[in-house]
């Protein structure tokens, strides 16, 4: 197939942010694809890749990071409660990973499924949606369960005094900390989701960087509560 | 129901890699508690600082294999502008988020505890350049080695950068302890 040259580089010179009737023309008539055309459009030659990485990434992250801190205050205001509980502090990375990888993928299926026309007016009946539910239920329960034991493993080689009280205690705030988060990420996918797909608007770019951001800073708020409540 | 098994098998199975990258960072985090969560102010920095590596790494890695997939980059010849910019950008990056986080961490020192704390800037900032160095090249490297081999960097990059960023994260936060 010729490529057609000219047009690859008219599509270069448009402003990156501005979308163009000729994506959809060179798509349509040289089926060149949609991603192809993009990249051409976002890291072509001659464009400063430098800039347009740091100029996109920089407000996102930042509201990231700020969003992190505010978390980590929630943890800071209880540090000398949440230090002594070593399978806690072993848990820790492994929650905030754990939990932001459950809203990206609960938001990526869940924007697959309105683009596929799976979910339709009465959501409570809808059985993809169900079986999402508890796939991701069933997955955020079962890894966290192998999380604490491990960490109890971890926890009993460096002589930490782990007694049944105890065990019960960290088994039932780390449980409950995962159900209320992954139950918040579900309805808020939801819910934006069908906000931003009725606005025609792409759910993918704005459902992982809010549900994301609500598990990092919603899993640290509400571990931090548990914590007081049950220690 | 297949789908179902297919979905859960493959979720869990990268979930499991990422816990056992985290349980490492953590165990590291519990035996050094003394270093580095007494620190007033590491507790608010932390999880910002752990998160950084997936967010900027992450982003780099899926970049690189859509320019691999696309054919725009060649995974035999990385000494390309486009490979040039996208590390120097991600390097950038890391460097000015590790030092917001360190300011934040001073701010609420300063006027929450009352503590003048400037090492709490340096804190973040030197161990983010530590952990990049060493996080950015493997990133690279690891894609580019995955795509000859035939794999999807997609489907692994995202469990591989959580659990080895944990760990070096942690670990170039130990070394700055020790050095400074």
């Amino acid at each position: 197939m010729k490529i057609p040259r000219q047009h690859l580089e008219m599509l270069r010179k448009i402003k990156r942010e501005k979308y163009h009737p000729l994506i959809h023309k060179l798509h349509k008539k040289h089926k060149i694809s949609k991603k192809t055309l993009f990249y051409i459009k976002e890291y072509g030659p001659h464009t400063n890749i430098f800039k347009t990485i740091i100029k996109e990434s920089i407000k996102i992250l930042l509201l990231a990071s700020i969003l992190s801190s505010f978390g980590g205050f929630a943890l800071e205001s209880i540090k000398n409660l949440f230090i002594v509980i070593m399978p806690l502090i072993i848990l820790l990375p492994t929650l905030n990973g754990m939990i932001g990888s459950y809203g990206s993928i609960i938001s990526s299926r869940f924007s697959t499924m309105l683009y596929e026309d799976k979910i339709k007016k009465n959501l409570w009946k809808n059985k993809e949606l169900e079986n999402l539910f508890f796939e991701i239920f069933g997955i955020s329960i079962l890894t966290t369960v192998i999380g604490i034991i491990l960490s109890f493993i971890i926890s009993f080689f460096f002589d930490y005094k782990l007694s049944l009280l105890i065990i019960g205690k960290i088994f039932l705030v780390i449980i409950l900390d995962v159900v209320i988060i992954v139950n918040i990420l579900f309805f808020i996918s939801v819910f934006a989701g069908l906000y931003f797909y009725k606005k025609k608007e792409d759910p993918n770019n704005f459902l992982i960087p809010i549900t994301t951001s609500i598990a990092d800073f919603g899993n640290m708020i509400i571990l931090a509560i548990l914590v007081i409540l049950f220690f | 129901m297949k789908r179902f098994h297919d979905g859960f098998r493959e979720i869990f199975g990268s979930q499991l890699v990422s816990i056992i990258g985290g349980l490492i960072a953590g165990t590291l985090l519990a035996v050094y508690t003394n270093k580095i969560l007494l620190i007033p102010g590491m507790l608010i920095l932390l999880p910002g600082f752990l998160e950084m590596r997936g967010n900027i790494s992450g982003s780099f890695a899926s970049r690189l294999s859509s320019g691999l997939f696309l054919k725009v980059i060649n995974p035999n010849k990385i000494k390309t502008k486009l490979i040039k910019d996208n590390l120097m950008a991600s390097f950038l990056l890391a460097v000015i988020i590790s030092f917001v986080l360190g300011l934040i961490a001073f701010t609420f020192n300063y006027f929450i505890i009352g503590s003048f704390t400037p090492k709490i800037i340096f804190i973040p900032l030197i161990a983010g350049i530590i952990a990049n160095a060493i996080e950015i090249p493997l990133t690279l490297f690891t894609t580019i080695y995955l795509f000859k081999k035939g794999h999807d960097p997609n489907n692994i990059m995202g469990p591989f950068i959580m659990s080895t960023g944990d760990i070096t994260s942690i670990v170039s936060l130990l070394i700055v302890l020790v050095i400074i």
